[in-house]
């Protein structure tokens, strides 16, 4: 590859960057090293003990992570607005800044969705979210969004690195070599002849259009997480653009400090010159105006209106106990001192710039956390909890540690990345001035001023004391009851055609009756001294169990008509003996339905058998009947017999099931003579039951509305349409360099 | 026999609810409810009656309810459509729903799902107690948000949580305006530590990770029983049941739920957030218990807080 002088200038100067690597280089990532490696066992911890580590709780369910989620998102906007943005327009003084920007991108990028991760409960299932995932979810948009824009990122700064890689090819490093064959390989076999280049710009233009777009729409995703809950401050329509706007806010900033920093770092004084740092500062300043005039507008409209749950929300930013020093910071600190810097001629210089956008970027921290907080801190329904921890967020070491390893982790990657890739393009495309002359007018001043960035000291954590409530087994077994009385109660129902005996077999235990299980009842007809066994049944799970009688013993006389039973509990183990008994007459009960116009009647019938089996009615009972419903029985009606008959009228509104089907129990219930008796008839009077409309795409279903699909499916084949073609064209030059190289080696 | 049956008597009136259906534990619905569930069928049959008296036999093993499968609880209960009505003139804060709600789905303290509030919604208005189970909305923003799938709403109106599928991202409970969902922050200690087969029906054991909520109580839905919330509230403010079939009971008193609801004025909690909830709420009006009747029971600190959110001063 052919290169003019200015471009092997550049190279000389970049080779350095990559091969140097200082003592102060290295202290430095020794102490990244370790800060990470305090978060990796803050993670440990956290993994191995559960989010009860944290200082996240049912209330404010997301904490610091949530808040450098969003951070690290936003300042990714650099490379992706700025450098595109800046390329697209083909402004001349980009060169030397894009490759920075492009590398803040890639790299928060790959670091800010790490933090949604921390804050997942269980890291094990999440290969759910491609089994089971649901695009109505904001979280799937996420996941899709940050993965397609990432991706756009990498192919971004990879394609503006294929120049340099050539050249580096061409020229390889003398130290740690074994970096030449990746920059063989991701040279794409770069020739610099017309076709290669022409192609390399095409989809370098190409990748740019897509990337901004793309770049609003991952931030918009990640405000409606918060935008489409039904939280204040948060669900708010202005809550996407407003993300975008501080986003590009802190990302500018980012790439402010990050340029500064380098500059220092590997001397680039004579690059990165005072115009760079004016005119991104005058991004800056419009994009802090912007987001200063959104934040006026969202807090003006909500205090204007003043709904209660607004207002609660408010309140908390506005409380001098609670978040007022922060959201000073945070709103008029963060927005108007970068302002005032920049714009007063005499305050403006690189140190002072620089200084600004820290501010900038800090605020923009704080805004987040003051986005998140207090609103999780004001649910619309009171937090009534005494552990304060529920009431009030804050964070404890285990998120601070990862908060900071995650910032030491940005700046290692920043660091090894510029040990491996030039920092600033080696060959530049586009026009580009000679600022050398106007460099010298630039009166670099020391900062002097150390910022201090005051931490809210970390929390200790505070162990919960769960105290463990026994639970009263219910079934006790009989080995833990000592000489403990018992309670039989037999009771008689005669129902339809069916005479039937239940027991009920209780223990006292602590002052309260507790059912016993698995206890052999039996149940005697007793006619005069004579006992006769009608069967032995075994208690089930409530203590009841129940034998039918059989019609025989009805056939005979009984005593002067009545009919005596009892059930007998023997004493075992520790339990007392139990008994009950019962006596009852024998009735017949019936029940008929009619219907005379629109009113539906319900009968029923009562007859004893007479001595001469005449049936005789049986007169001035109570009935009540009755339709079950799935936990009991909903009455209807209420009717005294009148010469063996009761009537009552059938209310027509009632439900039956999906045919209209209902049933009718008419019972006789607790009589002292006749015991419960109780006849049930099933008649088509019921409401039919609406048959179900199953809603098979909504909001709430498996499957999401057909809108959604297809927006999505049209917005990723747009975007991956894109991609496939630039790797696409990358394969192409590589295909032509391989021709060319033919030549080349024979000569 | 006088005694006895005054005590049958008293018997009888708890029994309306589970009625003869209680001991009893078939049932033709039920049966087929649990046809196609893994079943220990033990070949040994015994005699239940159905709700309507019908005397059948049954498998033993049918007595003890396996949970359904994952498949069947995210489909819901065919043709049922369950609601609550919490009567705000019974309610004292006894909360005995909340201790019945965590001994029976085996809950470790502190997580409840039944929350307790002192409302006052304006200035010069009066306190009065406000119980809160989840909602089950019918337009529920939780399960809309959730990225796996793990919360669901079924055909019967239920809102279900999978806490097997969950990834605990935590952003249903985000979304959900009634602060009805709990999360197990660490390994819960539960008080009972049986290995119970889940479900997402019997929502227990819950599980670390994942996000926890008041199921309404299908499992017991199933069995013909009512939700323990109803059954240990003292004073039936707790009406449970099936809008299909319009009927709700409190354990004691089985009432048309139309009717309850048309005569009593009944709501429904911020309705105006579009949820839907399938819960609604008596007015607290000719209340039973003066509000400071409340206060019986709560520690200082707590009594101070429910003043405090009440803004009460005295």
């Amino acid at each position: 590859m052919k290169v003019d002088e200015k471009t092997m200038r550049n190279l000389d100067f970049s080779r350095r960057q990559l091969e140097s690597i200082s003592k102060k280089g290295i202290a430095f990532i020794v102490a990244m090293l370790l800060i990470i490696s305090v978060g990796v066992y803050a993670l440990y911890v956290q993994i191995t003990q559960g989010h009860g580590v944290t200082g996240m709780r049912d209330n404010v369910v997301w904490g610091l992570y949530i808040v450098n989620f969003i951070f690290f998102i936003g300042i990714s906007y650099a490379g992706a607005l700025i450098s595109g943005i800046l390329h697209l327009l083909r402004v001349p003084w980009r060169s030397p800044i894009i490759r920075m920007a492009e590398m803040i991108t890639v790299i928060s990028t790959m670091i800010g969705p790490t933090y949604i991760l921390l804050c997942i409960g269980r890291l094990d299932r999440l290969p759910n979210l491609l089994l089971h995932g649901r695009i109505q979810s904001p979280i799937i948009w996420d996941v899709i969004a940050i993965t397609t824009y990432l991706s756009g990122s990498i192919l971004f700064l990879y394609l503006a690195m294929i120049r340099d890689a050539a050249l580096l090819r061409d020229n390889p490093v003398t130290r740690a070599k074994w970096r030449n064959p990746i920059y063989r390989f991701i040279s794409a076999r770069y020739q610099d002849t017309t076709k290669q280049k022409e192609l390399l710009n095409m989809v370098t233009d190409l990748l740019s259009i897509v990337i901004i777009p793309l770049a609003i729409l991952v931030h918009s995703v990640l405000a409606w997480i918060f935008g489409m809950t039904l939280r204040p401050g948060w669900h708010s329509t202005i809550f996407a653009p407003y993300f975008v706007v501080a986003a590009v806010y802190s990302g500018t900033g980012v790439l402010i400090v990050v340029m500064w920093v380098f500059r220092k770092i590997y001397h680039l004084e004579s690059y990165i010159t005072k115009i760079h740092f004016n005119y991104l500062a005058l991004i800056m300043i419009v994009l802090g105006a912007l987001y200063g005039y959104f934040t006026f507008s969202e807090y003006l409209t909500s205090w204007y209106g003043s709904i209660k749950w607004d207002m609660e929300v408010l309140f908390r930013l506005f409380s001098p106990k609670e978040y007022y020093g922060a959201f000073i910071f945070a709103v008029f600190i963060g927005v108007l001192l970068p302002i005032i810097i920049v714009t007063v001629p005499r305050l403006r210089n690189i140190n002072t710039i620089a200084f600004a956008a820290l501010i900038a970027v800090l605020a923009l921290w704080v805004k987040r956390y003051l986005i998140i907080i207090p609103t999780l801190e004001s649910p619309l329904l009171p937090v009534h909890d005494l552990r304060p921890e529920y009431a009030h967020y804050s964070p404890t070491w285990v998120e601070w540690a990862l908060t900071v390893a995650g910032v030491a982790l940005f700046l290692l990657l920043f660091y090894l990345f510029s040990k491996f890739i030039p920092i600033m393009p080696v060959v530049r495309t586009g026009e580009e001035k000679d600022y050398s002359r106007l460099r010298k007018l630039v009166f670099e001043k020391q900062m002097k001023k150390i910022i201090q960035v005051r931490k809210k000291s970390d929390s200790i954590a505070i162990a919960i004391i769960l105290v463990v409530t026994g639970l009263v087994a219910t079934g006790a077994k009989a080995q833990d009851e000592t000489g403990t009385k018992t309670s039989l109660r037999l009771e008689y129902l005669n129902t339809d055609a069916t005479r039937v005996l239940t027991a009920k077999l209780s223990a006292k235990k602590e002052g309260k009756f507790v059912p016993l299980e698995g206890m052999k009842i039996k149940f005697y007809y007793v006619s005069g001294k004579e006992k006769k066994l009608i069967g032995t049944e075994e208690t089930g799970a409530k203590g009841k169990c129940l034998v039918e009688i059989p019609a025989d013993i009805f056939a005979s006389e009984g005593n002067k008509g009545a009919y005596n039973f009892e059930a007998a509990f023997a004493a075992s183990r520790n339990l007392m003996n139990a008994s009950s008994s019962v006596g009852v007459r024998n009735v017949n009960m019936e029940l008929k339905f009619s219907k005379k116009d629109t009113v539906k009647f319900v009968n029923c019938k009562l007859w004893e058998r007479g001595k001469d089996g005449t049936p005789v009615p049986v007169s001035d009972l109570k009935v009540q009947f009755y339709v079950p419903r799935t936990f009991s029985l909903l009455k209807v009606g209420e009717a005294t017999l009148a010469e063996g008959e009761a009537t009552i009228d059938f209310p027509v509104t009632l439900p039956g099931d999906s045919i209209g089907d209902l049933t009718v129990i008419a019972k006789i219930e607790d009589n002292e003579t006749y015991g419960n008796v109780q006849a049930s008839g099933t008649i088509n009077w019921g409401k039919p039951l609406p048959p179900e409309v199953p809603v098979r795409r909504g909001l709430g279903d498996t499957n999401a509305p057909l809108w959604m699909v297809y927006t999505l499916i049209v917005l990723l084949s747009l975007v991956w349409f894109h991609y496939m073609y630039v790797v696409f064209t990358v394969f192409r030059i590589r295909y032509l360099g391989r021709k060319n190289a033919k030549p080349e080696s024979v000569s | 026999m006088k005694d006895k049956s005054a005590s049958r008597r008293k018997f009888l009136k708890l029994g309306v609810a589970a009625g003869a259906g209680a001991l009893i534990v078939g049932g033709s619905k039920m049966l087929s409810a649990f046809s196609e569930t893994e079943s220990r069928e033990t070949g040994e049959k015994i005699k239940v009656l159905t709700q309507d008296g019908k005397l059948v036999e049954v498998d033993k093993g049918h007595t003890c309810c396996e949970p359904v499968s994952n498949q069947e609880a995210r489909q819901g209960m065919p043709g049922k459509k369950m609601v609550m009505v919490i009567d705000l003139a019974k309610c004292r804060n006894a909360r005995k729903c909340l201790e019945g709600c965590q001994s029976m789905h085996n809950l470790p303290a502190h997580m409840d799902w039944i929350k307790f509030y002192l409302m006052r919604d304006g200035q010069d208005t009066a306190p009065y107690w406000f119980p809160k189970p989840c909602l089950h909305c019918n337009n529920p923003p939780c399960v809309k948000v959730c990225p796996v799938g793990a919360t669901f709403k079924r055909t019967d109106g239920i809102v279900l949580v999978d806490n097997e599928r969950c990834i605990g991202c935590k952003f249903c409970m985000a979304a959900c305006p009634y602060s009805s969902r709990v999360f197990n922050w660490e390994e819960p200690k539960l008080p009972n530590p049986t290995k119970e087969r889940y479900s997402p029906e019997t929502s227990a054991p819950p599980k670390i990770g994942t996000v926890s909520k008041c199921d309404f109580c299908p499992d017991m839905v199933r069995k013909g029983e009512l939700p323990s919330c109803v059954t240990s509230c003292p004073n039936g403010v707790y009406w449970y049941g099936d809008k299909n079939q319009d009927s709700v009971t409190n354990g004691t008193e089985t009432v048309r739920f139309s009717e309850l609801i048309h005569d009593r004025a009944a709501y429904r909690f911020m309705e105006e957030l579009g949820t839907e909830p399938s819960v609604y709420y008596l007015p607290p009006v000719d209340r039973a218990f003066d509000y400071k009747v409340g206060f019986e029971g709560l520690s200082e600190e707590e009594t101070a807080l429910y003043k405090k959110e009440a803004r009460l001063t005295e």
